[in-house]
C-alpha cells in the first residue's frame, strides 16, 4: 500500500527530526503536565465544594473550592503559553527546513535544465511549494501535536483526579472511552488511504485542468470539447466518488468520539445507584461529570478535527518534498573548475586578464564530430558538427528557431553533456568532469537576462564579485550604461528587478559580461530586447575586448558584423564569412531574404 | 451577425445565482443537515436537564430515577447518532455539490470562444476548479449547519433563565469581559501574520527572480550563491513564526482562562442558591452545562466566517461563468463542397480597438492561400475568424455559402482543421495525442498523417515508437510542430487552416511537408499564415493584411511588384523587437517560440 511506503519514507526523517530537538520536546512535556494539574482541579473544586461546602451548608468552604478550580484556570492559562512557546520550538524548524529544501529543490531542478519548455509551470508549482505546501505542514503538525498532546494530558488529569475522588469511578467510566477511542483508532488507517487516494486524484485533477486550460484553442479547434469535458468529467466523478467515501468514514469517526466521550455519561448515570451503594458522594459524582462533559469532550472534539485530516495530508507533503536536499553546482568552494580528464590535454588556466591568445597555438573553441540530442533515442539537435573557432574571433550562430542555436552553446558552456563527439575550450574538455561550478573560462549570457534584488554594483559584478569601483565605471562608459545606471540612482542603488524591462535586464547583463575576464563570451540572444543601435554598440564593444565573442544573432545585422557566420539547417552546417555563405547557402539566402528564386 | 460581445456579467451576482442553484441541486442533503442538525441542538439542550433531573432523583433514591436514566440515555445516543449523521450528510453534500460547480465552470470554459477564455491562467484555472471549488462546495451544508449552530447558545441561556435567573445574569455579566479580551487579541495577531506573511512573499520573490534568471545562474555556476541569497529573510521569517505562536499562545490562554473562569462563575452563583436550597445538585450540573453550551456562540462566528470565505471562492469558481458561450447552429454543409471561404465585411474588435476592419476576400475551394503582413497587421486574428474560434464583430464568414454559425458544431470541426506554432497536445500517447479531435482516426491514418507532416521518422525514434507516452516524449519546438501538423492532417476537412505551423521547420522540412500536403492529404482548400517568403511564393493566391485591413489580394508574382510588398519580408522582426536597419531580416523564425 502506497500509504505504508510514504510512512516508511518519512518515519527515519521524523525520528531524526525529533531526536535534535528533544529540549523542545521536554519543556513541551513539562508545560502540558501544568494543563493536567489545571484539568485536574477543575473536576475536584467542583467535587470538594459540593461534598465540603454547598451540601454541608459551609457556603464559605464551598465557594473557597469554587475559588480554587476558577484560580486554576490561570494556571492552565501560564501552561498554554508555556506549550506555544515548545510548539514553536519544534514547528519552526521544521518550517525552515522545508523552506530550505523546497529553494534547494527548485534551483537544483531549475539549473539542471534551464531551457524547460514548462519553465513558468514549474516556478508557479516551486513557489506554491515554497509558500503553500510548507505551511500546510506547518499548520497540520502543529495542530497534530498540539490537539494529540492536549488529549493525552488532559485525559491523564481527569483520570487521576476521578481515580482521587472515587477509584470506582474509573471502573465505570474508562471501559466506553477506551470502546471508542479504539474504535477511533482502527478508522485512521483505512481513513488515511481514502484520503490520500483523494489528494492524488485532486492533484491529478488540478493538473489536468491546467493542460487542459494551457491549451483551450487547440481543444476547441480539433473540435474535441465533448471529449475533453468528458475526460475531466470522470475524475471529477472520481473525486466525489473518494469525497462520499470520505464522508462515510467521517461518520464513523464521529461516532467513535461521540461514543469515547458520551457513552461514559450515560455509563455513569446507569452506575449511580450503585456507586453511591459503594460510598461514592454526590460531589463525587457531579466532579465526574464535570470532568467527562468540561475537560475530555473538548479535548476529544479538537482532537477529532485535527488528526484526520491533517495527519494524512502533514504525511503526504512531508513525502513530496522527498528524503533530502540537492546539493548545488557552487556548494564546494573549492571544486577545481576544469580538472584536467586525459594527461593530453593541458590544464586550463586562469587567466587574470584574457589575451587574444589566451594559450598561443590553441583554438579558442574546437568541435570534433559533436553529437548531442536530448534523449536517448531522439533525433539528434546536434549531429557531428565539426568547427574551430580561433582566439580573438567573433562568430556569429544563425538558423531557423528551435534549430539547436541555444544547444550548441549550452555545450560550449559545458552546461550539458555532448551525446558524441568532443567539445574542447581552450584546450580542455567544455564540460569539466565533478560537480559542475563557476569555469573562469567562459562567460554565457542567456536570452533572459537576470537581475535579482541587490544592488546595481552587485548586478553587475555578478561573473567578477572583486571588480573594483574603477573597472564597474570603465564597463559602465564602455557600454552607455551611465543613464541607466543614475537613473536607478547609482552604483550601490538597489534595484527592483520588476521595474526593469527586458531591453533594460539585458543591458545590464551585458555589463557583466564586459567586466568578466573570462577569455570565451557566449551570447545567446542576448541582446535581442535592445534597440539595433544599443545592440550593435554593445556587440561592437564586446568584440573589441580581447577574447573570443560568440553570438546567436537575433538579427540578421549581427551576422554581418561576425567575422564568421554558423549557419545551421537541421542536421547541416555551414560555416563561413557573409558574403561567401550568401553565395552558397540557400537557407542562408532565405534567412537574410534576397529575392526569392 | 450578433453585434459586439462583450464580457460584462457581474462574477459576484453570477457566483450567488450559481451558489443558490448548487445549494437548489443539494437541496435535499441541506435540508437533512438542517433538520439533524436541529435536531441533534434540540437533543444537546433537553441533555443537561434530563441529567440533572436523573441525578436528583438518583441521589433522592427516586423510583421514577430508572426511567429518567433511560430517558438521559436515549438522549445522548440520539445526539450522538444525530452528529454522525450530520458529520456524513455534510461530506455527501460538499462533494455532490463541488462536483457540480466544477462541472459546469468547466463546460462553460470549454464552450467560451477560445480568445475569452485565454485570460485565465493555466494555473489560477486549476485553483479555481480545485481548492476554490471544494471551498465553495461547502456553502450548501454550512449555511445549513450557521442556521442551526444559533440554537444551543441561545437556548442555554433561555435554559439558565428558567433553572435560576440568578445565574443567567451571572452568565451575561461575565460576556462582556469576554468580548474584551478576545478583541484585544485579534490586533496582535494580524499584525505579526502580516510581517511573517511579507517576509514569506520576500523569499518567494527571491526565489522566482533566481528561478527566471536559471540560465544565467546554471552558466556561472552560482546556485549555492542564489541560495544563500534567497534565504537570506529566513532568520527574519523564523522569528516571526515564533511571535506568532507566542501571539497566537496567549490568545488561546486567555480564551482558556475565560470559559472555566465564566462556569465557574455561573457555579458560585448556583452553589449559592443550592445551599440556600432553591435548586437541587442536578440543576447546578445543569447549570454548568448550559453556561458552557452558551459561551459556545463563537462557533456561530466560525461558521459565519466560513460562508463568507465560501462565497468568495465561489465568486473565483464561477468566474468562468460569465463567459459568452460560442453558440453553434444545427445546419449542414452542402456534401463534397469543394471548401469556398467568404469573408463579407468582417470586423473583429479587440480590447476595444479593431484588430480586423470591413475584411471582404474569397478564397476559392481548393486553393492554397497565403496572409502574410507585417505582425500586428492582424494575421492570426484573419486565421482565428475563418475557422470560427472567434465569432466577427460584424460581418459574416461563410463556408460553402454557409454561414459558419449556423452549422452545428461537429459538422464545423470536422469540415475545419487547425494547425498552431505552438500546438498544445493531448492523450495519454503520441498516437492519441495525433487521433484526438472531433474524431479518432484509424492507425494507418494516423501513421499516414504523420508522414505527410515529416514526424514519422522522429516518432519512430521514440522509446516506445507511436505508443510513446507524451509526457516521456523528449520533443524540440519543430517536431511538436509537427505533431501538430499530423493531428490537423489525419483529421483534415474542406478547410486547413495553418496558423504559423511551420515556423520552426527548417526550410527543407517545409519544402517536404509542403508537398505531400499537396499530395498525400484531403484535398481542400488550404489558409497559410506564414512568415517565410517562400511559403507565400508557393501560394496560389496571397491575402496582404496591413493594420488590420485587407491592403491586396492577388498571386505573389503580381504583388511582389510593389515594393512595400517587398518590405512585409525583408523586415518582419518579432513583436517584441524594432525593425532592423540596413535590409536585415529575419526569416523563418517568428517570435519568440521553440528554444
Amino acid at each position: 500500500m502506497s500509504d505504508r511506503r510514504t510512512t516508511h519514507r518519512v518515519l527515519p526523517q521524523a525520528r531524526r527530526f525529533l531526536r535534535g530537538r528533544k529540549r523542545d520536546l521536554l519543556v513541551l512535556a513539562g508545560w502540558s503536565l501544568l494543563e493536567s494539574a489545571h484539568t485536574f482541579l477543575t473536576g475536584y473544586g467542583v467535587a470538594r465544594a459540593l461534598d465540603d461546602g454547598f451540601l454541608a451548608g459551609r457556603i464559605g468552604t464551598g465557594l473557597l473550592w469554587l475559588a480554587v478550580a476558577a484560580l486554576s484556570a490561570p494556571l492552565g492559562g501560564v501552561a498554554v503559553r508555556g506549550v506555544f512557546g515548545g510548539l514553536a520550538g519544534l514547528v519552526e524548524p521544521l518550517r525552515d527546513g522545508l523552506v530550505r529544501r523546497a529553494v534547494s529543490q527548485a534551483l537544483a531542478s531549475a539549473v539542471s535544465s534551464p531551457a524547460r519548455p514548462d519553465a513558468a509551470a514549474a516556478d508557479s508549482a516551486a513557489v506554491s511549494r515554497l509558500v503553500h505546501q510548507t505551511e500546510m505542514a506547518r499548520d497540520s503538525f502543529a495542530g497534530l501535536v498540539l490537539t494529540t498532546r492536549s488529549f493525552l494530558f488532559t485525559a491523564f488529569g481527569a483520570l487521576l483526579g476521578m481515580a482521587t475522588l472515587a477509584p470506582a469511578l474509573l471502573l465505570v467510566v474508562l471501559p466506553p472511552l477506551v470502546l471508542g477511542l479504539g474504535l477511533f483508532l482502527a478508522t485512521l488507517a483505512p481513513m488515511a488511504t481514502v484520503q490520500r487516494a483523494f489528494l492524488d486524484t485532486d492533484e491529478a485533477l488540478s493538473g489536468r485542468v491546467g493542460e487542459v486550460g494551457a491549451g483551450l484553442r487547440d481543444v476547441v479547434a480539433c473540435g474535441a470539447v465533448r471529449t475533453v469535458a468528458e475526460d475531466v468529467g470522470r475524475l471529477v466523478t472520481a473525486e466525489e466518488r473518494l469525497a462520499r467515501r470520505l464522508a462515510r468514514w467521517a461518520g464513523v469517526r464521529t461516532l467513535a468520539l461521540g461514543a469515547a466521550g458520551r457513552l461514559p455519561v450515560v455509563a455513569l448515570v446507569a452506575a449511580t445507584p450503585w456507586l453511591l451503594d459503594g460510598g461514592v458522594t454526590a460531589g463525587a459524582l457531579l466532579g465526574a461529570l464535570t470532568y467527562l462533559v468540561q475537560s475530555l469532550l473538548p479535548a476529544l472534539h479538537a482532537l477529532m478535527s485535527a488528526l484526520g485530516a491533517a495527519g494524512t495530508r502533514l504525511l503526504v507533503v512531508l513525502d513530496r518534498f522527498g528524503t533530502s536536499t540537492p546539493p548545488l553546482p557552487g556548494d564546494d568552494p573549492v571544486t577545481p573548475p576544469a580538472a584536467p580528464e586525459d594527461p593530453g590535454a593541458a590544464p586550463p588556466p586562469t587567466p587574470r586578464r584574457p589575451g587574444p591568445g589566451a594559450a598561443p597555438g590553441r583554438a579558442a573553441v574546437e568541435l570534433r564530430g559533436l553529437t548531442f540530442s536530448y534523449g536517448p533515442r531522439a533525433r539528434p539537435v546536434v549531429d557531428a558538427l565539426d568547427l574551430v573557432v580561433e582566439p580573438g574571433e567573433h562568430l556569429a550562430v544563425v538558423g531557423p528557431s528551435g534549430i539547436g542555436k541555444s544547444t550548441l552553446l549550452a555545450l560550449l558552456a559545458g552546461l550539458l553533456t555532448p551525446v558524441g563527439g568532443t567539445a574542447l575550450v581552450d584546450g580542455a574538455p567544455a564540460r569539466p568532469a565533478g560537480r559542475p561550478g563557476p569555469d573562469p573560462r567562459r562567460a554565457l549570457l542567456p536570452q533572459r537576462a537576470h537581475v535579482f534584488s541587490g544592488t546595481v554594483r552587485e548586478n553587475l559584478c555578478y561573473l567578477r564579485p572583486d571588480a573594483t569601483p574603477a573597472e564597474v565605471e570603465e564597463t559602465v562608459e564602455a557600454l552607455r550604461l551611465g543613464p541607466l545606471v543614475r537613473r536607478l540612482g547609482g552604483p550601490d542603488a538597489a534595484v527592483d528587478p520588476r521595474g526593469l524591462s527586458q531591453g533594460e535586464r539585458q543591458h545590464l547583463a551585458l555589463g557583466r559580461a564586459h567586466l568578466s575576464h573570462a577569455p570565451l563570451l557566449l551570447l545567446d540572444e542576448a541582446t535581442c530586447h535592445l534597440d539595433p543601435e544599443t545592440e550593435e554598440r554593445a556587440e561592437r564593444t564586446l568584440a573589441a575586448r580581447p577574447g573570443t565573442l560568440i553570438v546567436v544573432a537575433h538579427r540578421l545585422s549581427s551576422a554581418v558584423r561576425a567575422d564568421r557566420v554558423l549557419v545551421l539547417d537541421g542536421t547541416r552546417a555551414a560555416c563561413a564569412a557573409h558574403e561567401a555563405l550568401l553565395g552558397t547557402s540557400a537557407l542562408y539566402r532565405d534567412l537574410v531574404g534576397a529575392s526569392p528564386a | 451577425m450578433p453585434a459586439t460581445r462583450t464580457v460584462t456579467s457581474d462574477p459576484a451576482r453570477t457566483a450567488d445565482r450559481v451558489l443558490l442553484a448548487a445549494t437548489r441541486h443539494s437541496a435535499g442533503h441541506a435540508a437533512a443537515i438542517l433538520v439533524c442538525s436541529l435536531a441533534s441542538a434540540a437533543a444537546a439542550l433537553a441533555e443537561p436537564a434530563v441529567l440533572g433531573h436523573t441525578l436528583d432523583l438518583l441521589l433522592a433514591g427516586d423510583a421514577r430515577a430508572p426511567r429518567w436514566a433511560a430517558l438521559c440515555a436515549v438522549l445522548i445516543t440520539a445526539d450522538l447518532l444525530l452528529d454522525a449523521a450530520v458529520a456524513q450528510l455534510t461530506g455527501v453534500a460538499n462533494a455532490r455539490t463541488t462536483a457540480w460547480l466544477r462541472t459546469r465552470s468547466l463546460d462553460r470554459l470549454l464552450r467560451a470562444a477560445p480568445h475569452h477564455a485565454a485570460r485565465f491562467a493555466p494555473g489560477d484555472l486549476a485553483t479555481r476548479l480545485t481548492a476554490n471549488a471544494t471551498e465553495a462546495g461547502t456553502v450548501p451544508a454550512t449555511a445549513a449547519a450557521a442556521v442551526a449552530s444559533v440554537l444551543p447558545p441561545l437556548g442555554a441561556l433561555v435554559a439558565l433563565f428558567l433553572i435560576d435567573w440568578r445565574t443567567a445574569a451571572a452568565f451575561l455579566a461575565g460576556v462582556p469581559l469576554l468580548w474584551l479580551l478576545l478583541r484585544a487579541f485579534a490586533a496582535h495577531s494580524s499584525d505579526s501574520v502580516a510581517r511573517y506573511q511579507a517576509a514569506q512573499a520576500r523569499i518567494a520573490d527571491r526565489l522566482v527572480e533566481a528561478l527566471t534568471g536559471a540560465g544565467t545562474v546554471a552558466a556561472a555556476g552560482t546556485a549555492a550563491r542564489e541560495r544563500r541569497r534567497v534565504l537570506a529573510p529566513l532568520p527574519e521569517l523564523a522569528e516571526e513564526g515564533r511571535r506568532m505562536w507566542r501571539v497566537y499562545g496567549s490568545a488561546v490562554a486567555r480564551s482558556g482562562v475565560l470559559l472555566p473562569t465564566l462556569v465557574c462563575l455561573v457555579l458560585a452563583v448556583g452553589g449559592l442558591r443550592l445551599a440556600a436550597g432553591a435548586i437541587g445538585v442536578g440543576d447546578l450540573l445543569a447549570v454548568s452545562r448550559y453556561a458552557a453550551l452558551a459561551a459556545g456562540v463563537g462557533a456561530v462566528a466560525g461558521l459565519l466566517g466560513a460562508l463568507v470565505r465560501g462565497r468568495s471562492a465561489a465568486r473565483r469558481t464561477a468566474e468562468p461563468l460569465t463567459l459568452p458561450p460560442l453558440a453553434h447552429g444545427d445546419g449542414g454543409l452542402p456534401p463534397d463542397g469543394p471548401g469556398t471561404l467568404e469573408l463579407r465585411g468582417v470586423t473583429v474588435v479587440r480590447d476595444g480597438s479593431p484588430v480586423l476592419r470591413d475584411v471582404d476576400v474569397v478564397l476559392p475551394g481548393g486553393s492554397r492561400v497565403a496572409v502574410v503582413g507585417r505582425s500586428g497587421a492582424g494575421k492570426s486574428v484573419f486565421a482565428a475568424v475563418a475557422g470560427r474560434l472567434t465569432d466577427p464583430d460584424e460581418g459574416r464568414v461563410l463556408l460553402d455559402g454557409v454561414p459558419l454559425d449556423a452549422v452545428d458544431e461537429r459538422t464545423l470541426r470536422r469540415e475545419v482543421g487547425y494547425a498552431f506554432a505552438r500546438p498544445a497536445l493531448f492523450g495519454a500517447t503520441v498516437a492519441q495525442a495525433l487521433a484526438f479531435g472531433a474524431y479518432a482516426p484509424a492507425g494507418p491514418a494516423v501513421r499516414a498523417a504523420a508522414r505527410a507532416a515529416g514526424a514519422d521518422g522522429f516518432v519512430q525514434r521514440l522509446p516506445g515508437g507511436y505508443d510513446t507516452p507524451l509526457a516521456r516524449a523528449p520533443l524540440s519546438g519543430g517536431e511538436l510542430q509537427r505533431l501538430g501538423l499530423a493531428r490537423a492532417f489525419a483529421h483534415a476537412g474542406r478547410l486547413l487552416v495553418l496558423d504559423d505551423a511551420t515556423s520552426s521547420l527548417d526550410t527543407v522540412t517545409e519544402r517536404e511537408v509542403e508537398r505531400a500536403l499537396a499530395r498525400d492529404v484531403r484535398p481542400g482548400t488550404r489558409l497559410v499564415v506564414a512568415h517565410r517568403l517562400s511559403s507565400a511564393s508557393r501560394a496560389d493566391l496571397v491575402v496582404w493584411l496591413d493594420g488590420g485591413r485587407v491592403r491586396a489580394v492577388g498571386p505573389h508574382p503580381v504583388l511582389w511588384e510593389d515594393p512595400a510588398y517587398r518590405a512585409v519580408f525583408a523586415a518582419a522582426p518579432p513583436p517584441d523587437a524594432p525593425a532592423p536597419g540596413g535590409g536585415a531580416a529575419r526569416g523563418p523564425a517568428s517570435g519568440g517560440s521553440a528554444r
